[in-house]
């Protein structure tokens, strides 16, 4: 395992900064909040020419074939500047799927048409219980000649305003076992019968929305991998969206620090600055020295799965566990040492509070993790 | 890279065999039978170890080969280091010439004590003491009072040090003295090289919390150091001293040593997780077996997780310093890490093992030979020696986040 960044992981994460501070500016952060469907096309469209839409896919389907490490790199950077847009949906959420189940001509299909810029995806599997795990996964297709009809809601789907399809999973029979019987589509979101309704969560840099389906017919040529076999490929996915995730809060996380020990070198009270005050040392150098340590276990998880390695769930996992409380923590820090402007809406800190609550709860919390840890260590 | 993993997989597997022939007779098995911790007996079996440790080319690492170093790949020196820790090793001599001694020399010694002292820590043969806190300074080093006096080419040294780890079997101490009443604050002091066995030294017993003598006191009545055994510039001893509590922080070295450290401690850490993953099977408290409780799994797996965080920084650590970077006060973030992570981790093994959690090392109804209760006691001082968790995060933010001091 390569722990230090190549020469071209540091270009790489160098023009992803720039283009980052240059094209994700503040007043562009708050414009997309305020957007319906949360952000630019322009901005994507830049995107797609640097490659970094088809970064890991293979060259045959219009990607640059980097690695996984490569891909989280760009997410530190997306965390860091809270880029407000449907990448980790488009390109993990859903473009993995489809890499490791889909068809040649699903893959030549769809695969490019991400890479180029010209498909956004959005990945619909929660239901009412809003957790990633298959016995939360009731919505049915019945089949009907070649075709399946889709009815019932998907809930907390993000990005499903900017979605042009939605990667979806219903159940297709009954069984015992919880992963047998789903079947994963992909759904046109302009099909009649598909209404996005939105749920005005907490993150409005990461829209979440209803999805409600209402006798939407879907060929059966749009069925990804092999029908009742759908959990498999989204099961594989969890753990790289997971350590995504993870890379995207520690780039949160180290940008708040960054802020927080701005803000104290220059803010005055008593007549000294408050970086002067113990209290407030001791909090930075907390925040500094948890985020080592996360930063850590998140790059390990993410070298793990870049080789394959049978220890990438173990690493991911103690990856999700510690990032989501070190990050939490961050922020707690960071809102409280900025004093009244940090609780204030116009302050970017609640922007980064809520993305590390919004990636903490998604595909299970730290105590989740902490569990899974506990059963691998048997 | 192939070729490099074939080769550094065929490394360890020659460092296995050494081990295996080389341990003690009996290593690991219930029939061997360790010598009491801070006894003699233990000191000379730590000797014996680091000798032929170094010997093999197993320790003596970040040192030139003209001071007696072994010079490997960092790849070769986290090998060994993760091996040793796995096997489980007798614990080096009662000395702190690896941690403290050798880096404050091969920074700032002269030439003959770099020839003379350094290769004899590398190889254990001699055992090393910090003379450095007194009962008025401690977090406050600076503040040092016992004097050093120059008279023609020696100086003379009268004063108190306290809380001096290793200190029964220390050939050489590394002292630091006031040698000018009237300068300023961190230009005052003056380290020298003192031997041990100096007429009008006398060393003293401290027990701790944990039963054990493992620091002492020593009082210095007009104790004579030829000028050849100062370290560094007159009054310039505060650069010694500074290298001195960095290094130990670090885990031996900041220079050097700091990943591959952290990287061996972690794999002792990741055993002793495992060890704890079997007691809490075996344990029944209230008639329930521990590990399916669900608060005790999730405290064990966050032991798990934070031995892993620390080899991951350290794989980090050795990672860049390939590349040129050297850390620095990051030592402190080490030190701290490891530190409180013995305390928490010592809490919950207390919790699993109950009313057991109460008996010394000599109960007859001890658990583990008592040792987990004496880890629990011993980490409280963890977070006190080689600067307190409150200093080192002054360190932090001041040094590393450069908040006003
Ligand atoms: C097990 C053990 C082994 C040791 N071995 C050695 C050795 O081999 N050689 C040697 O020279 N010394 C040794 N020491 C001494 C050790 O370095 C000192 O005890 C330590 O530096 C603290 O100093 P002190 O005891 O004087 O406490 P004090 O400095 O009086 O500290 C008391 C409390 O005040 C806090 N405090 C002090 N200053 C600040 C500040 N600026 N900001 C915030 N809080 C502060 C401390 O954190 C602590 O909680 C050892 C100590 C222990 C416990």
């Amino acid at each position: 395992m390569e722990w230090a960044l190549t020469e071209e992981q540091e270009m790489l994460k160098t023009m992803a900064r720039d283009f980052m501070e240059k094209e994700c500016t503040r007043s562009h952060v708050r414009a997309m909040m305020e957007d319906e469907v949360g952000y630019s096309p322009e901005l994507w469209k830049k995107m797609a020419e640097l490659g970094w839409l088809g970064l890991i896919f293979p060259e045959q389907f219009g990607g640059q074939a980097m690695t996984f490490r490569d891909l989280t790199i760009l997410c530190e950077e997306m965390g860091r500047s809270l880029l407000p847009s449907p990448f980790i949906s488009t390109v993990i959420l859903c473009g993995l799927p489809i890499l490791f189940a889909g068809s040649e001509q699903q893959k030549k299909e769809y695969l490019s048409k991400i890479a180029e810029g010209k498909a956004t995806f959005a990945l619909a599997v929660l239901e009412e219980d809003g957790d990633f795990w298959p016995g939360g996964i009731k919505m049915r297709a019945e089949q009907r000649g070649n075709e399946y009809i889709l009815n019932g809601t998907k809930m907390f789907v993000w990005d499903a305003k900017a979605a042009d399809y939605f990667l979806l999973a219903a159940r297709t029979r009954s069984s015992r076992d919880p992963e047998d019987g789903i079947t994963l589509f992909i759904v046109d979101a302009k099909e009649w019968g598909v209404y996005v309704s939105p749920l005005n969560n907490i993150d409005m840099l990461r829209k979440q929305s209803d999805v409600v389906f209402t006798n939407v017919p879907v060929p059966a040529e749009n069925i990804v991998g092999e029908v009742h076999k759908g959990w498999e490929p989204l099961k594989r996915m969890s753990l790289y969206a997971t350590a995504a995730l993870c890379a995207e809060m520690v780039g949160c996380g180290e940008k708040v620090l960054d802020m927080t020990v701005t803000y104290a070198k220059e803010r005055v009270a008593y007549g000294v600055v408050i970086g002067s005050f113990q209290a407030i040392k001791h909090k930075c150098a907390d925040m500094l020295s948890g985020l080592e340590y996360a930063r850590s276990l998140m790059e390990w998880a993410c070298l793990a799965l870049s080789e394959d390695s049978p220890e990438a769930p173990l690493a991911v996992s103690m990856a999700k566990a510690y990032c989501g409380d070190v990050c939490k923590k961050v922020c707690d820090e960071g809102v409280q040492i900025h004093g009244g402007i940090g609780f204030s809406w116009e302050h970017d800190m609640h922007l980064y509070f809520k993305r590390v609550r919004t990636n903490d709860t998604a595909f299970g919390s730290s105590t989740f993790h902490r569990e899974l840890v506990a059963q691998m260590l048997e | 890279m192939v070729t490099d993993t074939a080769k550094l997989e065929a490394f360890r597997k020659e460092v296995r065999a050494w081990l295996r022939a080389n341990l003690p007779k009996g290593w690991g098995t219930p029939e061997y039978k360790a010598p009491d911790p801070f006894s003699k007996e233990a000191h000379e079996l730590g000797k014996w170890w680091q000798k032929k440790l170094y010997e093999a080319g197993y320790t003596g690492f970040g040192y030139p080969p003209e001071y007696g170093g072994i010079v490997r790949p960092p790849e070769e020196i986290a090998i060994i280091r993760e091996e040793l820790a796995r096997h489980g090793t007798p614990p080096g001599p009662q000395s702190l010439g690896l941690l403290v001694a050798a880096p404050a020399l091969l920074a700032h010694g002269q030439e003959w004590q770099k020839k003379r002292f350094i290769p004899k820590i590398l190889s254990g043969e001699e055992s090393w003491a910090e003379y450095f806190s007194e009962p008025n300074a401690g977090s406050d080093i600076a503040n040092i009072q016992t004097t050093a006096v120059k008279d023609g080419d020696e100086w003379v040294i009268n004063g108190q040090k306290i809380w001096t780890s290793m200190w029964e079997f220390a050939d050489f101490g590394l002292i630091a003295c006031k040698s000018d009443p009237n300068a300023p604050r961190h230009r005052n002091l003056t380290c020298f090289i003192v031997d041990c066995h100096s007429p009008g030294l006398t060393k003293l017993p401290l027990r701790q919390m944990t039963g054990n003598a493992e620091f002492g006191e020593e009082y210095f009545d007009n104790v004579r150091v030829p000028d050849k055994n100062r370290v560094g510039e007159v009054n310039q001893g505060w650069a010694v001293v500074l290298t001195a509590l960095m290094s130990e922080r670090s885990g031996g070295g900041a220079f050097w040593g700091g990943g591959a450290a952290a990287i061996a401690g972690a794999f002792t850490r990741l055993a002793a997780v495992r060890a704890v993953v079997d007691l809490a099977k075996e344990t029944r408290r209230f008639g329930k077996v521990v590990w399916d409780d669900p608060v005790f799994r999730q405290k064990i797996a966050q032991m798990a997780i934070e031995a892993e965080a620390m080899r991951c920084s350290g794989q980090r650590m050795v990672a860049r310093m390939r590349k040129g970077w050297r850390p620095t006060n990051e030592a402190s973030i080490v030190k701290n890490f490891q530190a409180e992570m013995r305390v928490r981790n010592g809490d919950i093994i207390m919790e699993i093992i109950g009313a057991y959690s109460q008996l010394n090392r000599d109960s007859k109804r001890a658990l583990n030979n008592g040792d987990w209760v004496y880890q629990m006691l011993r980490a409280r001082g963890a977070t006190i020696e080689m600067g307190t968790s409150e200093v080192n995060r002054n360190i932090i933010a001041e040094r590393i986040l450069g908040l006003p001091r």
